[in-house]
């Protein structure tokens, strides 16, 4: 197979798919000119009606996005950072994850909502912030993060195909990361909803996430012969798949969550929550989390230590193994 | 409203300072001495110098986002080592090293920054309305792009700064783009004043390049607010001689701008425009202009210095838990 980096693989995927169905559509802002590489060149290739840039106004952005769906078309929205979808907050959050449901079930909401996201760039809370918890905590919504270059195109494809809305940001700090991708053309998909075993192990399950998929790749690679860690990676956060997890603790019965959001009302809390009234039984330790401290994400040179990262993740693993 | 010589003089001296903070800044992006990301200003330092020379302590000023608002902060009088400071991660910074590029000096009412690009529009509304209740004058100076001018709250805060007669000055600096895309395409008409009409708020049309006529409409515009005569809307055209952001391509839509574009910009740089203003008029010498140059690099000497001096702000997570929530 060959290797592309991560941003490239989105990029794939926005090219197939806007190759395959005319009504899959990019609006977002300097989107055409590409401010961050996956729209790069797209413009060329599908013209401005289909790479379509707005002013600064992320209201009327997504309302560009929500309401071609309504009409039919499978729009992506990008946000650029993931704080910027916060200035449209109730059109992206609450009318979208309510428009289905509550209108009874009687017409999708395809679209898909991406953005740039998380630390590593010292920018502080607004550029750095992670946006998967909150828009999880929203009903209606679907949210996803892919973690490596496979996993990117074959998420976004399906994110593009699915017929509801679907959060799904990209990790800024895994950007240019390189791993194997099926040839051009070889249509495959990476479904929602499926975790996937990134390391099989024994002693020790933990559950990472895109950047923070790497820090525990890496823990566990050095704890190898010491204790065997089985990292999984989520994938998808809404719908969840708990069957995956609950496997993997059948044979480890320890689990770390780690989570670069905030440690209070998270997804990291979610699962915790679940695996005590679905796998108490399973479990050998208090599940552990590493996550973001209660406070806005700081800039400079605090965000290393302050975010997660390999020292508190190996902390954990150790804390969760005595 | 004309200005006095000694009105000049100032303005003059704020451009030099502005002009030499920002290449400060650009180089020490490009030698890796800033955290995070630096928006150069050059080009469009005028607007800035003459919207924030002649305001009060207690007024309210919203800096532009461009030149991290170091153009309008030190025209308010705001020490810039402890900005410096903070863009550089260190303990002594205004926000204590944690903010990367935000700033904040409450004593010189310059509250916040946000890296939202059009968040000023929500507050600058409650400054104003603050300093109508208490009536003693205070204006707030409101200074970002053409392209914040997107977003629906900078409507809503012309709405109702206008409905209430606030005393805010909406003061636009129209570089006439926004990271890639341009004014023209992105605003439907040639001046973004043009939406201060729908609200029947007064506007002034201005030459951003030339400080000495922003200063004229901004005093026009201050005194106007101070002495409840409600809002104004300023629109300073001006330029953007780089790149957005210091390592972003320079594209006006998804193509390079043109050198002829370049070519015609540098044409009005507003540094020379206010020199050969200043000695024609025989304001300032030529020895004078060259003492105020020598200053403003002995200025900056000093900040870089507090800055790079300081120490890096590393407290632990405790510390910072701490600092959430007030007393
Ligand atoms: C809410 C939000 N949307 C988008 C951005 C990305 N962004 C940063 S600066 C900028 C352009 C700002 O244009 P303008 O207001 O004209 O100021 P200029 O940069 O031209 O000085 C954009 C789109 C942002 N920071 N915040
Ligand atoms: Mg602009």
């Amino acid at each position: 197979m060959r290797e592309i980096t991560f941003i490239d693989a989105i990029r794939e995927a926005y090219e197939e798919e806007m190759r395959r169905d005319n009504s899959v559509f990019i609006v977002g802002q300097d989107v055409r000119g590409a401010i961050f590489p996956h729209t790069k060149g797209l413009v060329e290739e599908f013209g401005p009606e289909r790479i379509v840039d707005t002013p600064i106004a992320e209201s009327g952005m997504y309302g560009v996005a929500f309401g071609a769906a309504q009409e039919g078309m499978r729009p992506v929205c990008d946000f650029m950072f993931g704080g910027f979808s916060y200035v449209t907050f109730s059109e992206c959050s609450v009318t979208t994850g309510q428009y289905h449901f509550l209108h009874g079930s009687q017409h999708p909401l395809p679209l898909v909502i991406t953005a740039g996201v998380g630390t590593g760039q010292r920018l502080a809370n607004d550029h750095a912030m992670s946006i998967h918890g909150t828009f999880a905590h929203h009903p209606g919504i679907k949210v996803a993060m892919p973690s490596t270059p496979y996993d990117a195109k074959g998420m976004f494809k399906s994110a593009i195909r699915d017929n509801n809305p679907v959060v799904i940001p990209w990790h800024m700090g895994i950007m240019m990361l390189k791993g194997e991708v099926p040839e051009l053309g070889d249509d495959y998909v990476v479904p929602l909803g499926v975790a996937d075993i990134k390391r099989e192990g024994s002693d020790v399950t933990v559950l990472a996430n895109s950047l923070q998929l790497q820090h525990a790749l890496t823990v566990a690679e050095k704890l190898a012969g010491e204790l065997s860690v089985e990292v999984i990676d989520p994938r998808s956060f809404v719908p969840f798949d708990m069957d995956t997890l609950l496997t993997s603790l059948e044979k480890t019965n320890r689990l770390v969550v780690v989570d670069e959001d905030w440690e209070s009302g998270g997804f990291a809390a979610t699962v915790s929550a679940r695996v005590m009234e679905q796998g108490f039984d399973l479990l050998d330790a208090p599940v552990t989390r590493v996550t973001l401290p209660n406070m806005p994400v700081p800039g400079g040179y605090m965000e290393e230590y302050v975010a997660p990262n390999p020292e508190r993740i190996e902390a954990a693993i150790r804390a969760v193994c005595a | 409203m004309a200005l006095t010589s000694d009105q000049m003089v100032l303005l003059y001296r704020n451009m030099v300072r502005a002009d030499q903070f920002n290449k400060m800044m650009y180089r020490r992006m490009m030698q890796g001495k800033l955290i995070g990301f630096y928006h150069p200003a050059e080009g469009a330092i005028a607007p800035g110098v003459g919207a924030s020379t002649f305001l009060n302590q207690d007024d309210n000023l919203s800096p532009h986002h461009r030149g991290h608002g170091i153009t309008h902060m030190l025209c308010k009088g705001i020490d810039i080592k402890y900005y410096l400071a903070e863009h550089t991660g260190k303990e002594t910074g205004c926000c204590k090293g944690r903010s990367a590029f935000h700033f904040s000096f409450p004593e010189h009412k310059v509250y916040m920054m946000s890296g939202f690009i059009g968040y000023n529009f929500a507050p600058v509304v409650g400054w104003g309305f603050a300093a109508k209740r208490r009536a003693q004058g205070q204006v707030v100076m409101n200074c970002s792009g053409d392209g914040s001018y997107g977003q629906g709250r900078a409507h809503e805060a012309m709405l109702m700064s206008q409905n209430w007669q606030l005393p805010v000055i909406f003061f636009c600096e129209n570089n006439g783009m926004s990271i890639f895309s341009t004014a023209q395409e992105m605003h439907p008409q040639e001046n973004i004043a043009s939406l201060a009409d729908g609200f029947g708020m007064p506007s002034i049309i201005v030459d951003g390049q030339d400080v000495f006529a922003v200063a004229e409409a901004s005093l026009q515009a201050i005194e106007r607010a101070r002495t409840g005569g409600g809002p104004t809307f300023i629109e300073a055209k001006t330029l953007r001689f780089n790149e957005h952001d210091i390592g972003t391509p320079d594209l006006s839509g998804w193509e390079e701008r043109s050198a002829e574009e370049h070519e015609a910009m540098r044409k009005r740089e507003p540094i020379r425009i206010a020199t050969e203003r200043v000695l024609g008029d025989s304001l300032l010498t030529q020895n004078e202009i060259d003492q105020i140059i020598e200053d403003a690099l002995a200025e900056i000497e000093a900040v870089e210095q507090f800055a790079d001096e300081s120490p890096i702000a590393r407290p632990p997570v405790e510390e910072l838990m701490a600092g959430v929530f007030a007393d």
